[in-house]
């Protein structure tokens, strides 16, 4: 028997209705990237001016409303945990099928992927002269496949969870034992991977104060990465205060004041503010300079929660996990 | 000032083609007068040059700009800086003051009351209309309410006015009235066209040019 919980056939419904509007816009798409030519004044030219404006709205609407069904994902997820057996949390979810893994890598790609079409978007609609409307076109032919792949993927895997049958729980999916996809991290050295994650963010703020957008950009990019890593082998720790709990996804739950939310947020926000800064730069558009800003409150504010634990737990115990 | 170069514009998939090919050019200062019979094409011309419509095909470059080519919200701002249009029947609105009627195109302009009441009195002024700025304008006479719209269409100072069919709700004396503004604004070197069918505007001494458009073509 499938698992098909009232959320899970929302997040279905909507995702089915929001990748039929993205193969019609694909259509568009291709007629646009081969037929534009804005010096024209022809018919076929005016008609695909106004079907370019048409489709841009549709595919901003489709991202922005992907990007908040993102977090009703994460949230479904963690809610369906209560149903399954041997889950804990979301990660035993996600690892129900073959096909939960891919599908959250997918997702977590096309979050960026699609904030930087939408980054593209909004600096060609500041221009008067369609600068860009080619290119954010090609573009979105290009990540076009991801989204339906992440769909299919979404399918797959809501609609081929058993209730019926147990699944493993975060404490043995994010462990030391070698069955664990991250054993690998978490045998490393945990001054090993404090380094590369505080060296890292040291980086990103040196880049942004020389104003080398490159690197802010590269440093942030890195950081994603770096941060998921160090908060499964070290932070996750001092949040739930237990040296063999690892997983990244019970930081969503209440039990952890669902400090997951911020932490996620501030992490992805930041990072994708640090590119979409250097983006904006090269499109020659002037507001990149605000998104760094914003983009390294939000990479520290990250920093500052994780370590807030760790230095939190010291100060209490007088010992480190 | 104004290039229209073969501009095309059709209905309906293709059942009203409403110009066709017509060009047209106009030079800074210049009193052109469009005349033509109803359905002849002349309020979709002005329309277009006012970057209200799209051609279907061809090109429309006002003040320097390709405005065919921009984007709604380009157009828009392109409009509010840069034309005055007055509609056949003022297009007030009824439930505003003759104030608020006339400052309405400046209000996103985001200018300070001082200034916004500067500009505003000045064309009250000019129209001998000040005197009325606080009633409703559904409460004012037709020449009163024809002297509101040329002020709501001036008060932005723009470089071009367009008037489709001005006089058509008017009796004589009001269009002669109306012609005697025409004349202090082309003094003062605005760029104008008239779409009329009024034969009171034909065989004026102070328009430039006379062009006549018939089934969407300019003869």
């Amino acid at each position: 028997m499938n698992l098909l919980s009232p959320d899970c056939l929302a997040i279905l419904i909507l995702d089915v209705i929001f990748t039929i509007f993205a193969i019609l816009s694909l259509i568009i798409s291709i007629q646009i990237v081969r037929g534009w030519d804005i010096d024209s004044t022809t018919k076929e030219q005016y008609i695909l001016e106004k079907r370019a404006y048409l489709v841009a709205v549709i595919i901003k609407y489709i991202f922005y409303l992907k990007l908040l069904l993102f977090l009703y994902f994460i949230y479904t997820l963690d809610q369906l945990s209560n149903i399954l057996p041997g889950a804990m949390c979301a990660a035993g979810v996600t690892n129900a099928t073959k096909y939960g893994e891919p599908l959250f890598i997918v997702k977590i790609f096309d979050l960026y992927l699609f904030g930087f079409w939408l980054v593209v978007n909004h600096i060609d609609m500041k221009k008067p002269d369609y600068p860009f409307t080619k290119q954010k076109f090609l573009f979105f032919i290009t990540i076009f496949p991801l989204l339906l792949i992440e769909t299919i993927l979404e399918v797959l895997h809501l609609g081929g969870i058993n209730p019926e049958v147990i699944v493993s729980c975060c404490g043995t999916l994010f462990s030391a034992a070698k069955s664990s996809p991250v054993s690998v991290f978490i045998e490393l050295p945990t001054s090993l991977i404090l380094s590369f994650f505080y060296g890292n963010y040291i980086l990103i703020v040196i880049s942004y104060l020389y104003k080398k957008s490159f690197f802010t950009a590269l440093f942030n990019l890195i950081f994603i990465p770096v941060s998921i890593i160090s908060l499964i082998v070290f932070f996750s720790t001092y949040v739930y205060e237990q040296p063999h709990h690892h997983c990244p996804f019970c930081l969503l739950q209440s039990d952890y004041n669902y400090i997951g939310y911020l932490l996620y947020i501030t992490l992805f926000g930041g990072t994708f503010l640090g590119v979409s800064a250097y983006i904006s730069e090269k499109l020659g558009f002037k507001d990149g300079k605000k998104w760094l800003k914003i983009s390294i409150i939000l990479d520290s504010l990250y920093l500052i929660l994780v370590s807030y634990y760790c230095l939190s737990y010291y100060l209490t115990n007088g010992v480190w996990l | 000032m104004i290039e229209v170069k073969g501009v095309t514009k059709i209905f309906n998939q293709g059942a009203v083609r409403a110009l066709s090919e017509v060009s047209l050019e106009v030079k800074r200062g210049e009193l052109v007068i469009l005349k033509g019979p109803s359905g002849s094409g002349k309020s979709t011309l002005l329309s277009i040059i006012a970057a209200l419509q799209k051609p279907t095909f061809g090109e429309v470059v006002v003040a320097g700009k390709r405005i065919s080519k921009l984007p709604d919200d380009f157009a828009s701002l392109f409009r509010r800086e840069n034309i005055g249009f007055i509609f056949q029947k003022f297009n007030l609105i009824p439930t505003l003051t003759v104030y608020e009627n006339i400052v309405t195109p400046l209000i996103p302009e985001n200018l300070s009351e001082d200034e916004l009441n500067l500009k505003v009195n000045r064309v009250l002024e000019e129209f001998s209309i000040g005197h009325k700025s606080g009633e409703l304008v559904k409460s004012l006479s037709g020449g009163e309410q024809q002297r509101c719209a040329i002020a709501r269409a001036l008060v932005n100072d723009p470089l071009v006015l367009l008037a489709d069919e001005p006089t058509a709700n008017l009796d004589e004396k009001l269009s002669m009235q109306f012609l005697e503004y025409i004349k202090n604004i082309k003094l003062k070197g605005k760029t104008i066209i008239i779409a009329t069918h009024d034969p009171i505007f034909f065989g004026l001494p102070i328009t430039d040019r006379e062009l006549t458009i018939h089934n969407g073509r300019i003869e």
